[in-house]
């Protein structure tokens, strides 16, 4: 096997590993707020897909453009669902908090995805665009314009949140509730009001993925489990609640699993999982969290 | 959250014949009905409820939400059908599918029993994922039965199967419900730490709810591969299986023996339902129903008609005592 | 300025205080004493509003506590120095100290705040820049305080200030906490070693297994027989 052959394989892995990433980030900051993992994220990613997907269809807005519009009418369908959902969960008990967090995630996620079954029909939809088959090449190798920018989008909107994250009070108060509420709390700071914004956030976040998904690749209503995988992966690799960390182990996983494809093919889905796996059992902490996490 | 009512024992008379006239008339309905449309339902509502209660004694007796069940139901199906097609008798290649089940919970239980609440049920899901997809690329095919045997398909001894395996899940269910393990179960349910500290060994009572639960997850699976002529491979290791299996349980009362029952049914009868109008609008409607469960109701179905029935019999006490 | 009337508090079943009634009157110095488990903590947290009574009321300034979520107590002037310093581990000692000022009141002087604790903390200017995570006791007692200190609270409530610090840095502690009482912040403390808590405080109250034993001025507890027999008998540590 050629030098060429593993370094497109690369860069396409490392293009998808990048959507990895911004998928689990907003995973990450949803779990470091609430300490619930939002088992439905693959469907707002999705929703956000198909946002975007609308927005072309009936207005022509080319993808990139309606990236800000679906992301924000997802946060808003975020903080809708914290309210109504999550929130009366909020004064139980740290057990059953995140089991019935899990549980209901769990309900939204069939939910949605009939949902848009009905709306939209099982098929595989797809934005087209003028420049979706353009790319440039680079020493022999193809970088697609469209996932080259994915991959540039995710780095923008990664920074962008750690920037929101370090310089602001709000995001501050985010980080302050994620280490320890009580104290949080102590300071003044709105914790009901912090959580909701965070699962908007991350609703947001995922809706970005969702739709450079749509750009570059393909959705279908049944892709929200396989996604929400591909963020729990991520985010166990990198460490519940390292935000920073889950964009390294994004593309790492992608990587990964593009150059698997090469020895293993199609069971490059299970190599992912297998290491998610073997790290949830003997390294809870991630690869790159810290003991007593 | 679950109670398990303790029921007098004239109470319990009258369900057990209840019960009793329940699986007669169920063993009738061959004889009286030639319709295969609604011995078809029938035999539906005995594989969720199958499928329903051997999730339930892990998650709702002995509290580890599985999202990983169809493994199980998997394992058990392509076990069942392999050795069934390779020529051994099915009253052989069906228990196999339970064993194949069993032993493979009892070495990923090891490792997968070790993680807790949330994690368990992510690490679940993983693995059911391993195995489908797995399955899904080295048997892409469709698993079908010859020709000639089609010609010879009975329904009749596929129904009585299920109403058999149906009947002994919910005996099981029943009796684990009323023994010391599952008193052990409940008391890892309730609170893992405590019930350490009073001297149960909790690794054992899940270990063990998790191997009855692949069981007759397995056996299900094999029953299954029994019934359907044709499906692919992987479906059987589809995530839905688990998903119906949650819906169910939690909708009808998880931790009740009653409740993955009337779960089953409702389940079924709204997915006949809708499918000519709305297909999977049963899934749906479940979804909602879940999440109210989840919300306000934990004990589902069952509790609700408790509520009912007390407040009825309050009702009584108010205005017509004598 | 604080008045909590008769309330009761449990955990889940487990019930820690019962009928508990005490008020804290401006600018002055309240001790709460007492035997660990008693309450104290609880009784703390119950003010703040991270625990709700079943019974009882509690008033600040005259305003029903009831129905006012956590965050409103610390705008009108409430602000616990948590037991275990309660810090932002990760975050940077500036960071700490800025979330402290989170709210309006705190913001709008924030910058001079900020002066005036590191007046009183100098060493915290210096560290302004390390995860609070990584400092020694002393200098994370201070940084509670200096963070507490940044929400301008009218009523400063501290868990047990001189937990786990040397007797030099407990001096230093409890000096500081006179200053800030003098400059107008009124403060209730929980303090386990009764002498120097009788020493700084204007008046104590003892809280045995959920209830008011006993309470007055701290000089006549001083000559009190069951508080000299319970807490002054041998010197504690």
């Amino acid at each position: 096997m050629n030098l060429q052959v593993w370094a497109q394989s690369l860069i396409f892995g490392i293009f998808v590993g990048g959507l990895y990433g911004l998928a689990a980030v907003g995973l990450s900051l949803v779990f470091g707020v609430m300490k619930m993992l939002n088992v439905a994220h693959g469907e707002l990613l999705m929703l956000g897909g198909y946002a975007t997907f609308c927005f072309f269809s009936f207005y022509h807005i080319d993808p990139f453009l309606s990236l800000l519009p679906s992301a924000f009418i997802l946060f808003l369908i975020g903080m809708g669902l914290y309210k109504g959902l999550f929130s009366p969960l909020a004064k139980l008990h740290e057990e059953v908090k995140i089991k019935n967090s899990l549980l209901i995630g769990f309900g939204l996620s069939l939910i949605f995805h009939n949902l848009a079954i009905r709306i939209w029909t099982a098929d595989e939809k797809s934005v087209s665009v003028l420049y979706s088959g353009w790319g440039f090449s680079l020493f022999g190798l193809r970088f697609p314009f469209i996932r080259f920018a994915g991959l540039l989008l995710a780095m923008i909107v990664i920074f962008a949140l750690h920037q929101f994250l370090t310089k602001t009070y709000f995001g501050k108060a985010i980080r302050a509730t994620t280490e320890n509420w009580e104290s949080a709390a102590l300071m003044g700071i709105n914790i009901e009001k912090t959580s909701m914004v965070s699962f908007g956030l991350g609703a947001a976040l995922a809706a970005m993925a969702g739709t450079i998904v749509s750009v570059g690749y393909a959705i279908y209503p049944a892709m929200g489990l396989g996604w929400t995988l591909k963020a729990l992966i991520v985010v166990v690799l990198a460490g519940l609640g390292n935000i920073g960390g889950a964009f390294v182990a994004g593309v790492l996983l992608g990587a990964v699993e593009s150059v698997s494809t090469l020895f293993v093919g199609p069971y490059m889905e299970v190599v992912g999982l297998v290491i998610f796996l073997l790290v949830l059992e003997l390294r809870p902490q991630g690869l790159f969290g810290k003991i007593g996490e | 959250m679950n109670k398990e009512y303790k029921l007098s024992s004239h109470r319990r008379n009258f369900f057990l014949g209840l019960g009793t006239a329940i699986i007669l008339i169920f063993a009738l309905v061959p004889l009286l009905t030639k319709r295969n449309d609604f011995i078809n339902i029938m035999i539906l509502i005995f594989l969720y409820v199958c499928l329903a209660q051997s999730w339930n004694i892990l998650a709702g007796y002995a509290g580890q939400v599985s999202l990983g069940h169809a493994a199980f139901f998997g394992l058990g199906a392509i076990a069942t059908r392999f050795l069934w097609a390779w020529g051994y008798p099915f009253f052989l290649a069906f228990p196999a599918g339970g064993v194949v089940a069993v032993v493979f919970a009892l070495i990923v239980g090891h490792p997968a029993l070790r993680l807790k609440g949330i994690y368990f049920a992510i690490g679940t899901l993983g693995l059911a994922e391993i195995l489908r997809i797995t399955i899904e690329n080295t048997l892409p095919t469709v698993a079908s039965l010859p020709e000639d045997y089609i010609a010879t398909y009975n329904l009749i001894p596929r129904y009585y199967l299920f109403l058999i395996l149906a009947i002994i899940v919910v005996a099981m269910v029943f009796w684990v419900s009323r023994s010391k393990l599952g008193l052990g179960m409940v008391a890892v349910r309730e609170d893992e730490e405590a019930a350490k500290a009073s001297g149960v060994s909790t690794f054992r009572q899940k270990m063990v709810a998790f191997a009855i639960s692949s069981f007759f997850a397995g056996l299900a699976g094999g029953a299954f591969a029994f019934y359907q002529v044709s499906y692919y491979y992987e479906l059987p290791f589809s995530p839905t299986w688990t998903f119906d299996a949650l819906l169910i349980t939690f909708v009808g009362g998880v931790g009740t023996v009653v409740g993955p029952i009337v779960g089953a049914f409702f389940y079924v009868i709204f997915k006949e339902l809708f499918a000519r109008t709305f297909p999977e609008l049963h899934v749906f409607v479940f979804g909602i129903l879940f999440i109210l469960v989840v919300l306000l109701l934990p004990g589902g179905l069952v509790e609700m008609v408790s509520r009912i029935r007390r407040l009825v019999t309050a009702r009584k006490t108010e205005t017509g005592f004598c | 300025m604080l008045e909590i009337q008769k309330i009761s508090v449990s955990y889940g079943d487990l019930q820690i205080l019962w009928n508990i009634s005490l008020n804290v009157e401006e600018k002055e110095i309240v001790g709460l004493i007492g035997p660990n488990g008693a309450g104290k903590t609880t009784t703390l947290r119950t003010i703040t509003g991270l625990l709700r009574p079943s019974a009882g009321r509690i008033q600040f300034e005259g305003v029903p506590m009831e129905n006012v979520p956590i965050h409103k107590r610390v705008e009108l002037g409430i602000s616990l120095i948590p037991e275990g310093r309660g810090l932002f581990p990760e975050m940077s000692t500036l960071e700490n100290l800025e979330l402290g000022a989170f709210t309006a009141k705190g913001r709008t002087c924030k910058d001079k705040t900020l002066e005036q604790v590191y007046e009183l903390f100098p060493i915290l200017k210096n560290r302004k820049k390390q995860s609070a995570g990584t400092m020694s006791g002393g200098e994370q007692q201070m940084l509670a305080i200096g963070r507490g200190l940044m929400s301008k609270p009218k009523l400063l409530l501290v868990d047990e200030p001189s937990w786990g610090l040397s007797p030099l840095l407990s001096k230093l502690i409890y000096e500081v906490i006179g200053q800030i009482n003098h400059s107008g912040v009124t403060i209730l403390l929980i303090e386990q070693n009764v002498r120097i808590a009788l020493e700084l405080a204007n008046r104590a109250y003892v809280i045995e297994n959920g209830r008011i034993v006993k309470q007055g001025d701290c000089r006549n507890m001083f000559d009190d027989q069951h508080i000299r027999e319970a807490y002054l008998g041998t010197e504690s540590a």
